[in-house]
């Protein structure tokens, strides 16, 4: 982001994440989340509605163009108070048409009349997004959209410029199915979409930002499902004891904690540096590696939670299946480890040729 | 039902070959290959073909009705079934209680349960689990009191597997709290009907009512509904068949696993990448090695040896290598890793049915934790 050069970020991110609680309710509870899987696309309009209330659209609209062109540190303070809750809401993607569209974001998003989501990916496994326009149409699919059965709008991004179109347009279908969250992912089929396209240099960073603030959100689940799970091997006993006494359990719960905090220095560092200039080629790589090791982070607690809470852990009663079931669905967005992997291991013979 | 062959004593070949041929011509209209268990309404066709045939319980002698197969052979069977994809039936009956009762039981326990488990009229559920007894099992305190002529249960079992299909269930209960944990407990037999008893579904991660908890409130059952003596429960349980253990760690689930990874991997257009090679590679390794540690398990079987505490490492291997598989099959998924069904409705195709359908294998039957404290002890022998 060129924004936040504020050097009141700490102080906006404490006022973000107080006015979250409006979501996220404070003592973890996820009775709301729980009720609303499995119910359409899974997610409630009245909390979008509160989300625009509370300006999450404008996070990335400068404020010259009537936003609070917050930068990367308050986001992911945010994002991470959001993945505590395990919000199912697609406030991020809400995030990324504000940033394409800055002053051309609908009026009715910014008052929560209208959701908008961003339709970027071309195809499963990969991070490409210029596909989708045909001369002056939209023709292709956009992949990975969480929640568009529910949406009003799209911001549909090409190499042609960015369309914005709602859900009815003619010659737009979507392709839905249910993910183990409780929520959908789906697919925009287009067959000629008659658009208007918006040019937009900057896409790629909004993808890294979005990355990074994706890399929040499970730094947020992981965190939380740690908490449930030692707070299970502080209270179940076996044997006489707590089995958080047992080391075999400490050692791994120990592991845990390091790879948390791993991950947490690595996105505050990258925030950091994104919202004090760094180059293109800086914030790919942070991106890239933030959300590589949150999304080993949370696969990591997930398995190990399960475990850790016995048979407990195989049921859908318990909360820490939650976690389990949106690490599953969320870890892969924005990039695979492997797929992470891959690219910054292209970038090493790029580093060598400079 | 005319007498069965000695399938002893045919060679391991032909006797495949009989295998394969009665479950191609006998399964009968319902799922094959699926990942979570099928319901008594729904798998009982396939238990009555097996009951018609006498196959519904291998291991039992023959004289009481079973196959009276030996080790190796047996092995041989569920191999064959497990290759066409045969569901696996309500074998709760048919492998722990049967065998249970054939050690333990009295002649008249005998004479009444075992005919029932071979004709399908009654369906077990295992109620040894309790909310505060998990892998410290002997901490039970479901309670059974004797009065008169009958015993007189209160308590509550949890996690048995479809408990909701079964009409009997066998569990665990206190009869002395007296005395030390392991010396107060006896092995009941109590109808599912019987007044008193109720029980709650309870949902998995994958959404599905596989176990459910059981409530006893004032349940009555005669005094000769218990398996062995008085406060000597904790010895007719402990009593699982020797080849169980060794099966439970079969490199198989894991084999075939790793045949789904590949199909997963070429959908995703990850099958030609160096890297993940690198990594299926030694995934198919701990596979091939698993498949060697365990020959020598079935040997010692073959030659009547006995089987230590040792046999626990096949379990550890085979369930954390099963996850291990299922992980990469997550990560190679990609974005597809979240969904629910299956995509293109290829279930070999749906990395998260293997991954939750893995979690469970390193809980049950001894959790991966609890075996690894006894080979410690057992078989490293190191202090305490
Ligand atoms: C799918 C499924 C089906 C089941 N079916 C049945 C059934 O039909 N009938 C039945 O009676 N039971 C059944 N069970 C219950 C099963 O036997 C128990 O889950 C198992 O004994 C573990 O107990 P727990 O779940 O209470 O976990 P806990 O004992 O509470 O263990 C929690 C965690 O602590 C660890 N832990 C405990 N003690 C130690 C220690 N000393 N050292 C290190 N770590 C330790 C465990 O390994 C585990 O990771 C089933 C369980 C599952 C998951």
């Amino acid at each position: 982001m060129d924004g936040s050069m504020n050097e009141d970020w700490q102080e906006n991110a404490r006022m973000i994440v107080e006015s979250a609680r409006a979501v996220v309710p404070a003592d973890g509870a996820l009775d709301r989340v729980r009720k609303a899987r499995f119910d359409g696309a899974g997610f409630d309009r009245a909390v979008m509605q509160q989300a625009a209330e509370l300006g999450w659209p404008l996070m990335w609209i400068g404020e010259e163009a009537g936003g609070l062109g917050l930068g990367l540190r308050e986001t992911c303070a945010l994002m991470e108070v959001l993945g505590r809750g395990l919000v199912p809401e697609p406030v991020l993607s809400t995030m990324m048409a504000g940033a394409l569209l800055q002053e051309a974001l609908p009026e009715t998003v910014m008052t929560g009349e209208a959701v908008i989501l961003t339709a970027w990916q071309d195809v499963t496994g990969a991070l490409d997004w210029q596909g989708g326009a045909k001369g002056d149409l939209l023709i292709g699919t956009k992949v990975n959209l969480r929640g568009a059965v529910e949406a009003d709008l799209f911001a549909i991004v090409t190499d042609a410029g960015l369309a914005v179109v709602p859900r009815s347009a003619e010659g737009l279908t979507i392709e839905t199915a249910e993910t183990l969250d409780g929520g959908t992912m789906d697919r925009l089929h287009m067959t000629g979409v008659a658009a208007d396209f918006l040019p937009c240099a900057r896409v790629e960073a909004v993808l890294q930002d979005a990355t990074l603030a994706h890399s929040a959100y499970l730094l947020g689940l992981a965190d939380r499902a740690l908490e449930i799970t030692l707070d299970y091997l502080r209270v179940r006993k076996q044997f006489d004891r707590p089995i958080g006494s047992f080391q075999s359990l400490q050692h791994r719960a120990t592991e845990m904690k390091i790879q948390l905090e791993l991950t947490r220095a690595a996105i505050a560092a990258t925030a950091r540096r994104f919202d004090t200039g760094a180059d293109a080629a800086t914030r790919a790589a942070g991106a890239a590696r933030c959300k590589l090791r949150a999304a080993e982070l949370a696969m990591l607690v997930a398995r190990e939670a399960v475990q850790m809470h016995g048979a407990m852990g195989i049921t859908d009663e318990a909360d820490i299946g939650l976690f389990v079931r949106k690490a599953m669905t969320e870890a892969n967005l924005f990039g695979s480890p492997r797929q992470q992997r891959r690219m910054l291991a292209t970038r090493l013979d790029q580093e060598e040729a400079a | 039902m005319t007498a069965l062959p000695d399938y002893n004593a045919m060679s391991d070949a032909e006797f495949r070959r009989t295998v394969r041929t009665f479950v191609e011509t006998n399964y009968p209209d319902i799922p094959r290959y699926s990942l979570s268990r099928l319901h008594w309404d729904e798998v009982k066709p396939w238990y009555m073909v097996l009951s018609e045939h006498g196959w519904i319980c291998p291991t039992w002698p023959r004289e009481h009705g079973g196959m009276g197969l030996n080790a190796g052979k047996h092995l041989i069977l569920i191999e064959e079934f497990e290759r066409f994809g045969a569901a696996r039936v309500n074998d709760i009956g048919p492998v722990m209680l049967g065998p249970l009762l054939l050690k333990h039981g009295t002649e008249a326990q005998k004479a009444h349960f075992l005919p029932r488990i071979l004709s399908g009229e009654d369906v077990w559920a295992q109620g040894y689990s309790e909310p505060g007894a998990g892998s410290d099992l002997a901490a039970v305190r479901c309670e059974a009191v004797l009065d008169g002529e009958e015993w007189v249960i209160n308590g509550q079992k949890t996690w048995c597997t479809l408990g909701m299909d079964a009409n009997w269930i066998f569990i665990l209960a206190r009869t002395d709290k007296t005395v030390k944990k392991q010396a107060g407990i006896s092995f009941l037999l109590v109808p599912m009907d019987a007044q008193g008893v109720t029980i709650r579904n309870i949902e998995n991660l994958e959404l599905e009512a596989e176990f459910c908890e059981v409530f006893f409130n004032d349940v009555r059952v005669p005094a000769d509904h218990i398996v062995g003596r008085v406060n000597d429960g904790w010895s007719v349980a402990k009593a699982l068949l020797g080849h169980e253990r060794v099966f439970i760690g079969a490199p198989r689930l894991s084999a075939a696993a790793l045949s789904r990874l590949k199909r997963i991997a070429q959908r995703a257009g990850a099958w030609d990448d160096p890297v993940f090679r690198d990594r299926y590679v030694a995934l198919q390794c701990d596979v091939l090695d698993l498949s060697d540690l365990f020959e020598t398990y079935v040997d010692r079987l073959r030659d009547g040896r006995e089987i230590g505490a040792d046999v626990a490492m096949l379990k550890i291997f085979q369930s954390e290598l099963y996850q291990r598989i299922s992980e990469l099959m997550i990560q190679v998924a990609a974005e597809d890793a979240g969904l629910r069904h299956a995509p293109e409705g290829d279930r070999q195709l749906h990395a998260a049915a293997t991954y939750l359908s893995a979690r469970p294998t390193t809980i049950f039957g001894g959790s991966t934790e609890i075996m690894r404290n006894v080979l410690a002890k057992a078989v490293l022998e190191l202090p305490s």
